[in-house]
């Protein structure tokens, strides 16, 4: 166990600390005794906006202990003729201390680690602060959270190879502030292995209730035990067929016999697990009784309106609240109907592999908070290897990411 | 952007595009955010779709994936057909949707392997088809994916994709939605009777 790492994947792709984009500043030495009368003036007429990371002013040692001082002036173009750009009040300051400027470089964006700071630093001074995120997980994980971590990774990985066809993705999503699993899927695009979609199936409509009843984690640590099973050396020899893997296969597959009756090109593991996860909060959260006709609109108003009360409403939810207190009776014994959550917010979900295109964006719009997942998707990936969903800005919702590195892997 | 196959004139176009709208209008009607679509097989519709998202309290039921499902349920269960027979009549169907597909939808449609998408309005935040990704264009993906994998990945499918088709009528739907709100909510401060996300789907949209 010591061996296994939660690695945050990143919204941009990583840039090797020596490549960062630079920009060019002219600078100058100066007198150090001027130093205060510079740099004031400066910040006045030439502030560095674009630079706010950098460091207008730096020392250098030089022989016999002496020290020298250099200042940014301003930032200069890229053209050779830098006397042309040079702001007005620069070049007075530049004329009334007899200042020699010369062009140099500095990096144009803040760090975002501590070895590209330590990069950044030696071509200028930068300052550096660590990122802080709201989202758990992306500063580090405490002990206690990686741990629960790796037990569903775990629990991810055993449901992938539990079949006796091929290996799968499977995908696990669990509400992590009670580590209680709201659904977990198989693939099920391929007759090939319906034996393992159903038995997935039966898993997804059994847990809600299972843990749904029983919210405590000792529940889920029963399942979760798997690391002492003999089979984990064994799957080395078969066949991978994960979905998103490569999710244009399914037109390929002729040796299936048209009476097998399951498969379906477009259920892939985590949309199997968001719509199992639907049908949870729709069974949990709806008084059926009330309005069991799905077939019209009515049902998403009512639905909407009983979510919410007037009390204790969740900010995401939609504010029909009329009658709210209805549900109430018929509730009894289900989790309060306050604490409906808007669809996944707030979950996580564990996967085997990185998520195809259609998977990570289906995740961003159920509203997972973070994905784990412990395998790289080299050809189709969407969360790192060939797109990053993660850092799409125009995305109303954005995820966290993160890969999970288990020592013996499948 | 390819221009309409031989076959079909702009006026059937825009005959297909009038049946997607009204599905989307069918989704209004069902305070559903207002996307429709129809997929014709051969000159002919063979299935329709309208967003479900809210109904269903599953985000990714959008109009496409419905309307994909009618298709895979009847050629799979009613016909009979093999997974080879299906994609092979996959890829003889147009799309026609009121809105630009997501990128959840543009790489299903790419999964599937349909031959054209025919759109109204683009979907500046979330579009699949060229305003976030470009999933229907095949020579976007990186050289190396599906190069030199042999057999063991199948090379992703491109579609032909025409937008700007009705757009204006697919953006007044959005606007009927957010306009009709709840005259019953107290203190309206966000859009009312959808999920605000939801809404927010499709929300940054706007005419070719």
């Amino acid at each position: 166990m010591n061996t296994s790492q939660i690695l945050h994947v990143p919204d941009k792709p990583p840039i090797p600390p020596h490549q960062q984009p630079t920009v060019n500043v002219l600078a100058s030495v100066i007198e150090p005794k001027l130093a205060n009368t510079i740099i004031r003036r400066l910040n006045q007429i030439s502030p560095l906006e674009i630079l706010r990371h950098v460091k207008r002013i730096q020392k250098k040692h030089v022989e016999e202990g002496k020290i020298k001082l250099l200042v940014i002036l301003c930032v200069a173009g890229d053209g050779e003729n830098e006397s042309n750009n040079i702001p007005e009040g620069v070049q007075q300051l530049i004329n009334s201390y007899q200042l020699s400027p010369f062009i140099t470089k500095v990096c144009q964006y803040a760090a975002t680690s501590k070895e590209d700071w330590e990069e950044q630093c030696k071509l200028w001074p930068t300052s550096f602060h660590p990122p802080t995120y709201n989202i758990d997980g992306i500063g580090g994980f405490i002990e206690e959270d990686s741990h629960s971590v790796f037990d569903f990774m775990q629990l991810t990985l055993k449901m992938a190879r539990s079949g006796d066809g091929p290996i799968v993705n499977a995908a696990v999503i669990v509400d992590p502030s009670v580590n209680q699993i709201i659904a977990s899927a198989c693939d099920q695009t391929c007759s090939l292995y319906s034996s393992k979609a159903e038995c997935c199936i039966r898993n997804c409509t059994k847990q809600p209730e299972v843990y749904g009843s029983h919210p405590d984690s000792s529940v889920v640590a029963d399942h979760v035990n798997v690391s002492s099973d003999g089979s984990r050396d064994e799957p080395k020899q078969r066949h991978i067929g994960a979905s998103c893997l490569n999710p244009w296969q399914w037109a390929a597959q002729q040796k299936l016999q048209t009476t097998s009756s399951s498969w379906h090109p477009l259920r892939h593991a985590s949309i199997v697990a968001i719509e199992s996860s639907a049908t949870r909060d729709r069974r949990l959260f709806l008084s059926l009784g009330q309005d069991g006709d799905k077939s019209n609109g009515v049902y998403s108003i009512q639905s909407s309106s009983t979510s919410t009360t007037p009390t204790k409403r969740q900010k995401t939810d939609s504010t029909n609240a009329e009658n709210g207190d209805k549900l109430d009776a018929h509730t009894e014994g289900l989790p309060s109907v306050s604490a409906r959550p808007y669809l996944c917010t707030g979950y996580d979900i564990y996967l085997v592999w990185e998520p195809c295109a259609m998977c990570a964006m289906a995740l961003v719009h159920q509203r997972i908070r973070r994905i784990f997942y412990a395998f790289l998707n080299p050809h189709a990936g969407a969360l790192g290897s060939v797109h990053r969903l993660q850092g799409e800005k125009s995305l109303n919702h954005h995820y966290a990411v993160f890969r999970v590195v288990l020592p013996k892997e499948l | 952007m390819a221009s309409p196959t031989e076959e079909q004139s702009p006026d059937d176009t825009l005959t297909y595009m009038e049946l997607a709208i009204q599905q989307a209008k069918l989704a209004l009607d069902c305070l559903e955010v207002p996307v429709g679509c129809v997929i014709l097989e051969g000159g002919k519709v063979v299935a329709a779709g309208r967003n479900r998202t809210n109904e269903t309290r599953n985000a990714t039921r959008h109009a496409e994936m419905e309307a994909i499902d009618v298709l895979l349920e009847k050629w799979q269960q009613k016909d009979g057909l093999s997974q080879l027979e299906v994609a092979e009549k996959f890829s003889k169907c147009s799309l026609y949707v009121t809105c630009e597909p997501c990128i959840m939808c543009a790489a299903a449609l790419s999964i599937v392997g349909v031959q054209e998408v025919y759109y109204g309005c683009t979907n500046d935040k979330f579009g699949g088809c060229g305003s976030i990704l470009s999933l229907h264009s095949s020579s976007s993906i990186p050289s190396h994916i599906g190069d030199g994998v042999g057999s063991e990945v199948a090379r992703p499918k491109g579609f032909k994709c025409t937008g700007g088709l009705m757009a204006s009528e697919a953006v007044s739907l959005f606007r009927s939605f957010y306009e009709q709100g709840n005259p019953n909510a107290p203190k309206p401060h966000r859009p009312l009777l959808a999920p605000p996300d939801n809404a927010l789907n499709n929300l940054n949209v706007k005419e070719e």
